[in-house]
């Protein structure tokens, strides 16, 4: 697959493996662009209802009438008529370890990922050996009446269900990038927690392993009835390897009375993806949702995990961590819109650029009127560490009812000298010392990790900061 | 969507207004007339222009020719040493050359062009200052206008230009009756030159019907020391664009603001604080009480150029929401560029009085009303303490009390 991709040129050291070779065996797939027909073609292929079929083709059309966003990141280079929109998980299987690129490959072993664990990153193994593991979990969510399928396989076992809230969150027309997603889906993940069911263990993508869960334009959709409690973590630390060059995700999440939601993605995708995701929930009465949401990796990322508010006393978090090198632009952020009262919510949002990357942290905050006794906290960090680096920050705040307490704080620094120079004088080197005082500031976010993606999480900045100093 | 230009500007008025001044304005006013019938009218698209609308700007009314009555009050000591400091219309006649090396030299921010290049192709009216190098003048300077009843068009140019080390402060005040839908296009250019200090303070107190459509552009030149103070008290819609120029290396802003706004009133400010110098330091702290149903907006950008080293920034942007139907949008926004910064953050917050400030007050014996006058004094505060003028100070206080009431009344 030859996508004009700029940061594909530019991939560090060694390339040497043929993205871009003229001679690569063609994969199996539908041919290159967008149409009617091609949106009808995986409609057909799924064997969906005409439901699905329909609103597929909606969202098509609404694809098509929307102009490209012109705020955030350099989309210039997508061009919609040059992507695949489907691929199946045996033709993905075609790629070769030997096309992985050096970079990944490098910080896989410097990470200690075990073999098989690799090669189910990097798409070349469509297996990994945790399927006793997978096979345990999935028989003890079962007893508790939990769902957690991929979504294809969902809307054909639990078509009722599924209709009543695909799409409700997040509808055919919203964003382009969105509208795109409807269009042409597949993959992702699907999770039903009943009334009062709490599902102890994280529900993990990685676990899922029978449906291609590293989908170019996957759909998930959770919902948390009543009082219920589900932590779902999606991607991972290690760098995942794909050739698809747009990425553009949907996650729908509904909680209901009382029920808790958290979802945490960490993105570590390699550095030709363009990787475009809308992700919103929605939390009524007393409930919570809380997105933890990573960027290390991708050419340009624009991601605002949204959350509305939509009954009393909610409460909605957004921890957001975004790391960009050379070459990379991550335009992250988060949004929540406060339309009951007595809701509460808090984002928290640590960035640092490096190199000649870009962090922009981009977030709304809206209070409608008559949701008194509402309050929220917005706090972004940034941290710039090269002279090239660049940072910015857009936080819009639309406040409509007089009895609230809304208050965002930001700072931009850059590692400090004094700092450096104390644990240097503690005999660290200057990467070290570095790394440490990057991995104490996106501390508050990396504890809200589970423990394994914590531990990788500062093993990654590590080898950044050995790349970025001397 | 096209919009349509207002009518009553034309290049037959620009012509009109010409008569009788030297060639080289008419000729000025020409070319400017010329830039802004070729570009666009804003849309509303543009961020800066999202948050007011355009639509009901009243554009019908015919341009004010006669500058208005305004007072300039300057000590004769001080025009002997060289200081100029009159009306526009004034000080082209008797500095000519003065004024035609400063005036329309620059561009200010692309969503405030349309009036920028209004006014300075339309002005009748505004402030001249000019200070020679290493003069300072001691007391503020202040210049009222006071304009008429009806409905018109006005778009006066203030252009301050201090020199190498001198010093000045200025009070320039605008009111206009209640009643009456005007357009007010003041716009004001600020230079201010290597080493010298600047406190300009403006006092906006139009009517309750009148539109201020506003652009200031500010020049901070090496080691200058500028504080700017807006304190928006009057009119029904206020839209004013700030672009602060940190050019030279080492040069101080400080950048103040007064907001009250009640009954239906919409006040929104964007700024742009660039910081282009390096060793440049820029502070805006912008308050507003806001009571009834008025809203304020403010779209703030700190942008830290590359090669801007060791900078201090701030934003600070809090809102205090009197009513339940008062509304605000703070936007501060940073794009940094470089690491090599010293300090860089913003702050913006919007709510309620705390309510425990008020239980306190009125604990202590004080009414509800008195309470809340208090505190809304002592919010504002932080910003009259800093403005560096006593008289200014006491005359802005004296504006504000229809508004946020007064501290005798507080005591009561």
């Amino acid at each position: 697959m030859a996508l004009p991709n700029p940061a594909v040129d530019k991939v560090p050291t060694g390339y040497k493996y043929g993205w871009n070779d003229p001679e690569m065996k063609p994969l199996h797939v539908m041919k290159k662009g967008l149409s009617r027909e091609t949106v009808e073609e995986i409609s057909r292929i799924k064997g969906e209802p005409q439901w699905m079929t329909d609103l597929r083709l909606k969202a098509y059309r609404h694809f098509e009438a929307r102009p490209m966003p012109t705020w955030g990141g350099d989309m210039s280079q997508i061009d919609f008529q040059d992507i695949y929109y489907y691929v199946t998980a045996t033709d993905k299987a075609v790629q070769s370890w030997d096309d992985v690129p050096d970079y990944i490959r490098r910080t896989y072993d410097r990470l200690g990922i075990p073999e098989a664990e690799k090669k189910y990153l990097a798409g070349v193994g469509g297996q990994y050996d945790s399927e006793v593991v997978y096979h345990n979990i999935r028989a003890d969510l079962e007893k508790l009446g939990v769902i957690f399928l991929g979504t294809d396989e969902a809307l054909i076992k639990y078509p009722e269900i599924f209709k009543e809230y695909f799409g409700t969150v997040i509808p055919a027309n919203d964003n382009k990038l969105a509208a795109l997603n409807t269009a042409v889906w597949s993959g992702g993940s699907f999770i039903y927690v009943p009334k009062g069911v709490h599902v102890e263990l994280p529900l993990q993508a990685y676990f899922r392993i029978n449906t291609e869960n590293m989908g170019q334009f996957e759909r998930t959709l959770i919902i948390a009835d009543e009082g219920s409690s589900v932590h779902y973590v999606e991607g991972c630390t290690a760098p995942a390897y794909t050739t698809a060059s747009l990425h553009s995700a949907v996650v729908e999440i509904i909680v209901k009375k009382g029920a808790r939601v958290r979802y945490t993605t960490i993105q570590n995708w390699s550095h030709n993806v363009y990787n475009l995701v809308t992700k919103r929930a929605v939390a009524y009465e007393d409930a919570v949702m809380e997105w933890v949401d990573g960027n290390l990796g991708s050419h340009l990322t624009m991601k605002y995990p949204s959350i509305y508010l939509l009954g009393e006393r909610a409460h909605g978090e957004v921890l957001s961590i975004a790391f960009a090198g050379s070459d990379q632009h991550q335009d992250a952020g988060g949004k929540v819109i406060h339309a009951a009262p007595n809701t509460t919510s808090l984002i928290t949002s640590k960035s640092i650029s490096q190199g000649t990357g870009r962090t922009s942290y981009r977030g709304l905050i809206k209070v409608y009127p008559g949701c008194h006794g509402s309050k929220s906290t917005v706090r972004c960090d940034a941290l710039i560490l090269s002279d090239e680096a660049r940072s910015d920050t857009y936080p819009y705040m639309e406040i409509d009812e007089d009895d609230v307490t809304i208050g965002h704080e930001a700072t931009v620094s850059k590692v400090g000298s004094e700092q450096l120079f104390y644990l240097m004088s503690r005999g660290m080197n200057e990467a070290e010392a570095s790394a440490m005082i990057v991995n104490g500031f996106i501390e508050p976010i990396v504890k809200e990790l589970p423990m394994e993606y914590a531990v990788e999480m500062n093993r990654l900045i590590q080898l950044q900061m050995e790349g970025a100093v001397g | 969507m096209p919009v349509q230009a207002p009518a009553a500007l034309d290049a037959a008025s620009i012509e009109h207004i010409s008569q009788g001044e030297p060639n080289w304005l008419g000729e000025l006013r020409a070319d400017w007339w010329r830039r802004v019938e070729a570009d666009p009218w804003p849309t509303g698209a543009e961020e800066e222009w999202r948050r007011t609308s355009l639509d009901n700007l009243p554009r019908d009314g015919g341009l004010l020719l006669d500058a208005p009555l305004a007072t300039y009050d300057l000590d004769p000591q001080l025009a002997a040493r060289g200081v100029v400091f009159s009306d526009l219309g004034s000080a082209v006649r008797e500095h000519g050359d003065l004024v035609k090396s400063h005036l329309a030299r620059y561009d200010t921010l692309p969503a405030q062009m349309p009036f920028w290049g209004r006014s300075l192709a339309a002005w009748t009216g505004g402030i001249f200052l000019y200070v020679p190098k290493g003069v300072a003048i001691d007391g503020p300077l202040t210049a009222r206008t006071v304009l008429p009843s009806g409905a018109y068009t006005y778009l006066p140019h203030t252009l301050i230009v201090l020199e190498e080390d001198a010093s000045a402060t200025l009070l320039e005040e605008v009111s206009s009756p209640d009643g009456h839908a005007i357009w007010f296009g003041g716009t004001a250019d600020v230079q201010v030159g290597y080493g010298a200090k600047l406190r300009y303070a403006n006092l906006q107190r139009l009517g309750d019907e009148a539109w201020r459509i506003g652009a200031q552009r500010v020049e901070v030149g090496q080691d200058a020391d500028v504080t700017t103070l807006n304190a928006e008290i009057g009119s029904a819609i206020s839209k004013v664009g700030m672009d602060v120029r940190m050019t030279g290396k080492g040069g101080t802003s400080r950048l103040l603001g007064l907001l009250a706004a009640g009954g239906a009133q919409s006040i929104d400010f964007n700024s742009c604080q660039d910081l282009i110098g390096s060793h440049t330091t820029s502070d805006l702290l912008y308050l507003s009480a806001l009571y009834d149903a008025s809203h304020a907006s403010f779209y703030g950008v700190t942008r830290v150029r590359p090669e801007a080293k060791q900078t201090s920034s701030y934003q600070e942007c809090r809102n205090l929401l009197l009513s339940p139907k008062a509304g605000a949008e703070p936007i501060p926004v940073l794009e940094i560029e470089t690491n090599d910064i010293l300090r860089c953050g913003h702050g913006a917050t919007a709510g309620a009085i705390d309510p425990v400030q008020r239980f306190y007050a009125q604990s202590r014996g004080m009414s509800a009303d008195a309470a809340e006058r208090m505190i809304v004094r002592g919010f504002f505060e932080r910003v009259v303490a800093q403005f560096d003028s006593e008289p200014i100070k006491a005359r802005v206080l004296e504006s504000l009390a229809a508004r946020i009431g007064t501290t005798e009344e507080a005591a009561a």
